[in-house]
């Protein structure tokens, strides 16, 4: 990369590094053998209206079962991030990105099913390993909340067994499993969120702000929910969040990142590594 | 992988419902449109049905006419007989001959009756009725028989006079009401008879013996031929070609073609007027719903992403506006069928007086329905295909945030 923003003048940092600053009672080299991500030089560049953003990963590693903090300011590549990492995205350029879902699997190699343009396939990973948790619900409003806490099993083709009723029962919905979406206050309607990402036990759940449009009391509520979840289902947990403040009760390994802006070439730029 | 057809269904189904309002407004914005064009369409094809149904209804308008008298032999009318679009012939006698002095008991009137050639099937005789029958029987016309005040069976003396070797001859003949002709068939005073009976006074008159009814006469006649037939073609769609044929034949006919003509370019021209109306309204309603499902993609973006995120597939997703066009196109034909029987009942109702019974002056087919809702989903779906392409693009990752 010809550009450097390290010489650059005019530079503004606001991002900073998080040296060891971890907190995360799983060290990554103890999990280092059960890899799910693996990706080295993965760079995203966007640009819109003459602004440029460009995401640089040199090197993430997330094991199984981990359970993973991505904090910033929004506009900083976060949800970027999340999106690569859900296979909704598709990098500029990649050195290795490898995705292992089963523990006894093949790593997978995520860069030749883009570059192949499987989009399908990808969608079929997804449905299958993914769990993802919107800022705000993305529950279709024709269904109702059972409905669509079922909605990845129905896909996947999974029986009735109980698991949404369970999973309702802890997140406190189960009086609202027959409403519609409407019906909910934004709080209940991001637990049915949290369970629809959870009823079809993947192995990676992604969530992109779950809490952000909650006041913080609710927002405690629904993260400490969704923590015991995620650990009761051994669930591997990728967390975007905008203030670490909020969720550094949580017990989340927090992934270093960097955002510099280059005011005289327009070009904002993050670094993440972890 | 794929998700079952069946779930794309249900969800496509469950969001066609939910959105009831919308859904509605595109039902009654096909209606708008279908249920006019259904109804005009009725029209056409009542009033052309009903000029039609007229044309057919009086057999008369099937009947081809020599101008001219000429000579036929029975070997070349037979020919024409087998044609496949002629329904019925036979020859006739000259018209001067062509005469017989009917008497009765009832009535002490003497009515001179024109004889017409008949035989079995006679397009202008009741198809239930009696024929006429060797030398005997034969169906008198209404106005002949109310003159005579015979009914069906009672007995006719028929007489004919010719000037024979000088002097003037009588004969007598006992005849049989087989039946009397409707109304229609011949308005003057007539009877219908068997050719041979007609040979006979033929032959009577040109002074021949004739040895099976006891006339005397100068010999037999051989070869018979006749200056002129009766003919019906099959349909009144047979007579421009059966003119035509005879044109080549060199045989000059008269027929009731430029009525039927007339008919069939209304008809035409009807036709080619309603499919320039229907096909500028079914392309208006493709082009609203296509516009309409369109803007739906955008309107319900970050739903179908949520369902390319949970691992729908391209296809999947181009189902979404497919079955729901389907929805709007059913729904809609069904409250168009509905709204034309309403107007269609309406106006009926109005014509009825001025319709004879059982006539319709607004109306449709069976198949007619079949072929409206045929085209409707057709156009659905041509509009569905746009907007799920559309879908189908959907990018999960620019989309998910958006609202």
């Amino acid at each position: 990369m010809s550009h450097s923003f390290a010489d650059s003048w005019g530079l503004l940092v606001f991002g900073t590094w998080h040296h060891n600053m971890n907190t995360s009672d799983s060290s990554p080299s103890q999990s280092r053998g059960a890899l799910v991500y693996y990706v080295r030089d993965v760079v995203k560049t966007r640009e819109a209206e003459g602004v440029a953003f460009r995401l640089k990963v040199p090197s993430l590693q997330i094991a199984m079962g981990e359970k993973i903090a991505l904090v910033g300011e929004s506009g900083c590549g976060k949800s970027t991030l999340l999106d690569i990492l859900a296979f909704i995205l598709k990098p500029s350029s990649v050195g290795a990105f490898r995705f292992r879902p089963e523990r006894d699997g093949e790593p997978l190699d995520m860069d030749a099913y883009w570059r192949s343009g499987k989009l399908n396939q990808l969608g079929d990973l997804r449905k299958r390993y993914l769990g993802y948790v919107m800022q705000t619900g993305g529950l279709l409003p024709y269904l109702t909340v059972r409905e669509n806490m079922d909605l990845c099993r129905s896909v996947l083709g999974l029986k009735h067994d109980g698991t949404i009723e369970h999973l309702a029962e802890q997140l406190g919905i189960v009086k609202h499993l027959n409403k519609l979406p409407d019906a909910l206050s934004t709080g209940e309607r991001q637990r049915v969120a949290i369970g629809r990402a959870l009823a079809h036990r993947p192995s990676i759940v992604i969530a992109d702000e779950p809490t952000a449009s909650l006041d913080p009391y609710a927002a405690q509520k629904i993260m400490s929910h969704f923590m015991d979840l995620v650990e009761e289902l051994n669930i591997t947990v990728i967390l975007a969040s905008h203030a670490w403040r909020h969720i550094k009760e949580l017990g989340l390994r927090r992934l270093h990142h960097r955002t510099v802006r280059s005011t005289d070439t327009n070009l904002t730029e993050t670094i993440v590594s972890g | 992988m794929r998700v079952p057809l069946s779930k794309v269904f249900v969800l496509a189904s469950r969001d066609y419902i939910h959105e009831w309002q919308m859904s509605f407004c595109f039902v009654l914005a096909l209606a708008a449109v279908l249920g006019p064009m259904m109804v005009l369409f009725g029209l056409k094809f009542g009033i052309v049905g009903a000029m039609v149904d007229q044309l057919i209804e009086d057999p008369g308008n099937r009947e081809i006419r020599p101008v001219s008298s000429g000579r036929f032999d029975r070997t070349w009318l037979e020919s024409v007989r087998k044609r496949s679009d002629v329904a019925f012939l036979v020859p006739r006698t000259r018209s001067i001959a062509a005469t017989i002095e009917l008497g009765s008991e009832g009535s002490s009137r003497h009515v001179r009756a024109e004889l017409i050639p008949s035989d079995e099937g006679d397009p202008m005789l009741s198809p239930q009725g009696e024929r006429p029958e060797g030398v005997t029987r034969i169906v008198l016309s209404r106005s002949a028989a109310e003159k005579l005040q015979v009914e069906v069976g009672d007995t006719l003396d028929g007489s004919l006079a010719r000037q024979y070797r000088g002097h003037k001859e009588r004969v007598h003949l006992p005849l049989t009401v087989a039946a009397v002709a409707p109304a229609r068939a011949f308005s003057r005073d007539g009877a219908f008879v068997s050719v041979s009976l007609l040979e006979a006074l033929e032959d009577f008159r040109d002074g021949r013996a004739v040895p099976r009814m006891g006339w005397d006469g100068d010999g037999e006649k051989n070869a018979r031929t006749y200056p002129s037939f009766r003919l019906y073609a099959r349909s009144i769609y047979d007579v421009a070609g059966l003119r035509d044929a005879f044109a080549k034949l060199g045989v000059d006919v008269k027929t009731h073609a430029a009525d039927i003509e007339l008919v069939q370019r209304m008809n035409r021209n009807l036709t080619a007027i309603y499919w320039v109306i229907a096909v500028i309204g079914l392309f208006g309603f493709s082009l609203s719903l296509g516009a309409s499902l369109w803007a739906n993609v955008d309107r319900k973006r970050k739903e179908l992403s949520v369902l390319r995120l949970v691992g729908f597939r391209t296809m999947d997703i181009a189902w979404f506006p497919m079955v729901q066009a389907l929805y709007t196109a059913i729904f809609g034909w069904a409250l168009a069928v509905g709204l034309y029987q309403a107007v269609a009942s309406v106006i009926n109702e109005m014509m009825a007086s001025q319709l004879i019974e059982g006539q319709q002056v607004c109306r449709l087919l069976l198949h007619h329905y079949g072929i409206a809702l045929g085209l409707t989903c057709a156009s659905a779906v041509i509009a569905a295909g746009l907007a799920g392409l559309r879908s189908a693009h959907i990018e999960p990752s620019a989309s998910l945030r958006d609202l």
